[in-house]
């Protein structure tokens, strides 16, 4: 006998050594469990990649121009030039850069407007810079946004790093709904207000158009009419003017190309001085139209200029009006700004609204619903964006993982023929979930004392845990036949039989454990599948552990496990009964008789 | 023959009773074995150097964006005439999980979100449909909808470059335009490219901008500027005639503007008797479109156009005394630019198609030098992909030999030696089947093969590890055939049912849904596979590699010794051994 065998026999001869065992086991499992509420392991959906590039996005107020665009985009360079890890930026004024993963669901493709930018900043290979891309951006943000910002008002820089996942808008998406556009803007205004004082998100923009003035030109139809114009005449002639066009196309002979040629006024005369009624009226006044009858009519005697605010885009997402606000996270976890952000919400905007939160459990639960106290008009918060994303998946993931312990019940239930012995492999599995848990605090220490990086519970580490559950399984399996055989073929005692099962076969328990851990090292330095290989490593720790003290205590208490209850597949192939040994059967007989007709040839 | 003998044997001793028995003694002493074994390598290989690579799985995203344009209309028009009653027929369309409309001034947008994973050909073709069903409730003054469906893989280039003029080069960006274009065609022409695009493009035009006051001097109109130059500039057809002998006279107008000069003497109106050329009242330049503001520019370091690889690697920052690097480098001041953007076909190679362009631009790189124009690559998917695909392969490297070398303590080198070659040949397999069904490799391919190694190396081990003990009790015994064959047969079922629940638990997971479900997806198709053909593998090739590599004379040695030594010592292991072949006896009845 080992001593590991003695040690373990000890163990399951005492009734009170064995309950000692179940206890620990449920601390632990209780304990580790725990570290998720109380944020001693930190949830989030996937971590930060280092890229060899991030992009830039800037928009300035809905009526700025691309000179205003420019200066701010300059600006930005300027700053970035300041960092030897740049290599080559490449400024895209009013478009978006060539599409990538991020753009795709950003929007990038649809800018065109004055009022927008993107820049690429290419930096140094990865492997040949000490910062991480998102560090970079954690560091260079509030520089530039400090010295960029201020420019123009109403400019908002944001910084766009590389999804390591799947693209979203935005990590924390906040929409919000209501008929009456004045209410939508109001309720948009004070959430991102509130997203903007909230600790860990940056890059907060309101997603709505600025409304700013305009001057409309309304034509006078009876002076027009009298001067022997149109009105028709009048618009064409005041766009070719100011914004121009081109009036035809040419062939040329040097070249196959259609060249157009575009009519506007010179700079003298389209470029208004200063930005008022009085500016444009002058403008006006030196522009006239030929009428019918072959007389200059100046335009400002047929038309009169009103001041008006512009009318904003309209935004609607599934048929109701909409407002979008958009934050990141800097280097943080999308969930706890989120709840922080949200219990503000409830608590701050209680004095205009009244709110609620959204009842039951669904991936919608962190909506509320406010009502406007003055007026009644009812507001929809909902949250988008990584986060619902993330719930989403986390549910489907959790939705898999009851799948997989139902499937591996069913097939443990149709193998052994007895409920215990399946809950016993079933238990094995899922304790690993101790080591998954307690790995990701250690990793998230360490990670926290070398690399100020917070490591995050993400959703391949959930992955991990799914795939470890087969694997423990295989353990417990192991276990469970070997110590059958023994007292069945040998007579062994019960606990005797375990105690030399554990103990013969810890042996390839611990080998393939050993490979998985080892085969998941390099695993775990990767960003996106770190918490798959964390979860690998310490999940096939605690399996072991549970595989090799608390499956055998398990065993011995399980009735199932006495050598006389007729369940044992051998013994009941005689009867030709269970659908396994059925199904073996079959198999067998199908290859068997394939080889005597081999023979017989 | 040699097979007859092992059947021989094995029926009078030790009767197999799972198919992992079957399948060991099938294939342990056919002289196919080794040939199969290479020939699975070797298909591993040729998929790993074939399949399309790319960084990050494909993402079946269907959906389009449907625009129409109403001039003059405000928001609020906009919404109530155009965006809501299209909102209401897109919302018919089976399929679709989000509809996001915008009312802008002239014009509203409905951009459509079909659910992650709807079959994009049909999603296009019924959007298309919808809008098309719809075209008689358009309002007046509608221009026709535009329906854009998106499409990932013709819209994301892999690759781009930045095309700028050198400093103190004399090449304007209009030349800049037209050296480019040409480059463009045959980057265009290469295999594989979807679609190429240029981005900061100034196109050429001849500009003329009206001075007002000299407009007002002359008496003359803004509006019959515009109409003389319309007039000029038509295009008549040939025009063919008859003469009076009956044959056919053909003559055409030329064109009356050709130049900047013909349009600068362009008469517009005579003022006081004399002739008033568009000269006379407006500046006439043939330059570019000055009223596109959609400007591309870069700046870049120093050196940049010249190495950039040095750069990349951060080289030229390094201070020859010590290893710090320099704190400051120096750009180049912004410059205009032109963007090159490729794309690639949908499950084509990205690495191969970046490489070709990049060879096709360093081919022009002389031609465009003598031009002034200097040239970055911008964005490069297809060495990314590679090297995260030859990074991963690397980690998969390196980790079997660190599964090899733990095992060799266990287990001994040569057993170890029979485990580091099943997984390479489960690897290959799985990889093979991959190929089969369309798949790229990517950074989730390899994740789920880094995932899977941990698995798949389980049943080889357990397999080996019984042999091992099984060779350790009975080599004196029997036959090492026999032996080999039992002990593969032994752990079977529960070998074969562990794998099973392994696969089942990874199945669930096809079912994820979402952008998520997606990106993971390569995870549950190809783990199960792998965990499949880890134990086909287990069963087939262990033991046969098992008789070749393991040194059964020395075994046998170890193990007499072992015998006599425990003779005199203590029986325990013995009355083990008995008990061992009483079972075989007894199972066989």
């Amino acid at each position: 006998m080992t001593k590991f065998e003695t040690f373990l026999y000890n163990i399951l001869e005492s009734r009170k050594k064995r309950w000692i065992v179940i206890g620990l086991v449920l601390a632990s499992l209780m304990g580790s469990v725990m570290m998720i509420p109380t944020k001693l392991v930190l949830a989030k959906m996937l971590p930060g990649k280092s890229a060899n590039t991030f992009s830039i996005y800037i928009d300035t107020a809905t009526n700025a121009s691309i000179k205003e665009t420019r200066e701010v985009a300059e600006c930005v360079v300027h700053e970035l030039e300041k960092e030897p890890e740049v290599t080559d930026m490449e400024i895209f004024l009013g478009q978006g850069a060539p599409l990538d993963y991020a753009g795709l669901v950003k929007g990038s493709a649809f800018k065109r407007f004055q009022n927008q930018s993107e820049i690429v900043v290419n930096l140094t290979d990865k492997h040949h810079r000490d910062e991480p891309s998102f560090k970079m951006v954690h560091r260079i943000r509030p520089r530039i946004q400090k010295a960029c910002g201020n420019i123009h008002p109403h400019t908002s820089i944001k910084f766009i790093e590389m999804p390591s996942g799947p693209p979203t808008l935005a990590t924390i998406v906040v929409e919000v709904y209501a008929k009456n556009d004045k209410e939508l803007r109001h309720v948009a205004e004070r959430v991102s207000q509130i997203l903007a004082d909230t600790e860990g998100l940056v890059d907060v923009d309101v997603m709505l158009d600025d409304i700013y003035d305009t001057y409309m030109l309304s034509p006078n139809k009876e002076k027009i009419i009298r001067s022997g114009l149109s009105v028709d005449q009048v618009n064409q002639i005041i766009y070719l003017a100011f914004k121009g066009m081109p009036v035809a196309v040419k062939n040329t002979k040097d070249q196959q190309d259609q060249v157009p040629i575009f009519v506007r006024l010179d700079n003298d005369a389209r470029i208004i001085h200063g930005k008022n009624k009085e500016a444009l009226e002058q403008k006006l006044s030196n522009l006239r139209l030929m009428n019918r009858r072959g007389m200059m009519v100046p335009l400002i005697e047929v038309v009169e200029i009103k001041k008006r605010n512009s009318s904003p885009s309209i935004f609607r997402k599934d048929l109701k009006n909409m407002a979008i606000i958009t934050a990141e996270c800097d280097m943080v976890s999308q969930v706890y700004p989120l709840l922080d952000a949200r219990e503000k919400m409830l608590e701050m905007m209680k004095d205009e609204y009244n709110i609620t939160k959204t009842p039951g459990i669904s991936t919608f639960m962190f909506d509320l619903n406010a009502v406007d106290k003055k007026t009644g008009e009812k507001v929809l918060i909902r949250w988008d964006g990584e986060m619902k994303v993330s719930l989403d998946t986390f549910r489907d993931l959790g939705g898999a993982f009851i799948a997989a312990l139902i499937l591996m019940f069913l097939l443990m239930v149709v193998y052994y023929k007895s409920f215990s012995l399946s809950g016993i492999v079933l238990a094995g599995s899922f304790l690993s979930i101790i080591g998954v848990i307690v790995g990701h605090w250690i990793t998230d220490k360490i990670s926290l004392y070398f690399g100020d990086i917070n490591f995050f519970l993400t959703a391949t580490s959930l992955i991990g845990f799914i795939s470890l559950m087969g694997i423990s399984a295989r353990g417990s399996l192991l276990l469970i036949d070997f110590s059958r055989s023994l007292m069945k073929d040998e007579g062994m005692a019960k606990n005797r039989a375990i105690a030399l099962a554990t103990a013969t076969r810890a042996k390839p328990i611990l080998m393939t454990a050993v490979a998985i851990i080892l085969g998941s090292l390099l695993l775990s330095t990767d960003p996106i599948f770190g918490g798959l290989g964390i979860a690998l490593i310490f999940g096939s720790i605690a399996a072991t552990l549970v595989a090799l003290f608390f499956i055998p205590v398990l065993m011995s208490n399980a009735k199932a496990m006495n050598p006389h209850e007729p369940t044992e597949c051998e013994i009941e192939e005689e009867e030709k009964e269970g659908t396994w040994c059925i199904l073996t059967n079959n198999i067998r007989s199908l290859i068997m008789r394939k080889k005597k007709s081999c023979d017989e040839e | 023959m040699f097979n007859v003998d092992i059947m021989a044997a094995m029926k009078e001793d030790y009767k197999i009773k799972n198919i992992a028995g079957h399948l060991s003694k099938i294939f342990l002493g056919n002289p196919l074995t080794p040939i199969l074994a290479v020939a699975i390598l070797l298909l591993g290989f040729v998929s790993l150097q074939t399949m399309p690579r790319e960084e990050d799985p494909q993402i079946e995203v269907s959906g389009g964006a449907v625009v129409v344009a109403m001039p003059g209309a405000s928001p609020k028009e906009i919404l109530n005439v155009i965006v809501k009653p299209l909102e209401r027929r897109i919302r018919e369309i089976k399929g679709v999980e989000h509809i996001y409309g915008t009312a802008m001034n002239n014009f509203g947008v409905v951009n459509v979100q079909y659910f992650i994973g709807e079959d994009r050909e049909s999603s296009n073709l019924k959007l298309y449909d919808k809008v098309m069903q719809n075209m008689d409730q358009l309002p007046k003054g509608t221009m026709p909808p535009l329906v854009k469906p998106f499409d990932i893989d013709i819209d994301i280039p892999v690759l781009t470059a930045a095309f700028y003029k050198l400093p103190n080069a004399k090449i304007d960006i209009v030349k800049l335009y037209k050296t480019i274009r040409e480059l463009q065609q045959e980057i265009n022409a290469l295999d594989n490219v979807s679609k190429t695009t240029l981005k900061g493009v100034k196109r050429p035009q001849f500009n003329v901008l009206v001075d007002l006051n000299k407009l007002s001097a002359y008496h003359i109109s803004l509006g019959q500027v515009a109409k003389a130059i319309k007039s000029i500039s038509t295009n008549a057809p040939m025009i063919d005639t008859q003469n009076d002998k009956g044959k056919l006279v053909v003559f055409g107008v030329e064109n009356a503007i050709d130049t900047v000069d013909d349009l600068r003497e362009l008469i517009i109106a005579e003022y006081m008797g004399s002739p008033i050329y568009l000269k006379n009242i407006a500046d006439v330049e043939y330059s570019y479109d000055i009223q596109n503001y959609q400007d591309a520019l870069i700046d870049y370091q120093i050196g940049m156009s010249k190495h950039p690889e040095k750069i990349k690697k951060n080289e030229h920052r390094k201070k020859e005394d010590s290893d710090e690097l320099e704190s400051e480098v120096t750009f180049r001041p912004l410059t205009e630019q032109i963007t090159m953007t490729v794309s690639k076909l949908k499950g084509t190679n990205a690495v191969f198609i970046a490489e070709e362009a990049i060879e096709k631009i360093q081919e022009a790189k002389e031609e465009l030098h003598n031009a002034g124009v200097g040239f970055i690559i911008t964005r490069n998917y297809g060495e990314r992909a590679d090297e995260a695909v030859n990074e991963l392969v690397h980690h998969l490297e390196i980790t079997i030999f660190i599964i090899m070398l733990i095992l060799i303590p266990f287990l001994g080198w040569r057993e170890s030696m029979v485990v580091t070659i099943a997984v390479p040949m489960i690897l290959a397999t799985t990889l093979f089947i991959a190929q089969l069904t369309d798949q790229t490799i990517n950074r989730i391919t390899l994740f789920a093969f880094l995932l899977s190694l941990g698995l798949i190396v389980d049943d080889a081990i357990i397999v080996i590890e019984n042999i091992h003990r099984r060779l350790h009790l009975d080599i004196d015994k029997k036959s090492v055939d026999e032996i080999i064959v039992q002990a593969t047969d032994e752990i079977g079922p529960s070998t074969n049912i562990a794998t099973i629940a392994i696969i089942l638990t990874m199945v669930p997971m096809a079912f994820v849904g979402g952008m998520m479900g997606q990106f993971m997806k390569p995870i549950p198709l190809n783990v199960p596979v792998g965990l499949a053909v880890s134990l086909f593998v287990a069963y087939v090739f262990a033991p046969f590699l098992a008789r070749k590599f393991l040194n059964f004379k020395k075994i046998k040695k170890e193990v007499l010794a072992h015998h006599a030594h425990d003779d005199h010592s203590h029986n325990e292991s013995e009355e083990k051994n008995d008990k061992g072949t009483d079972d075989s006896k007894g199972e066989e009845k």
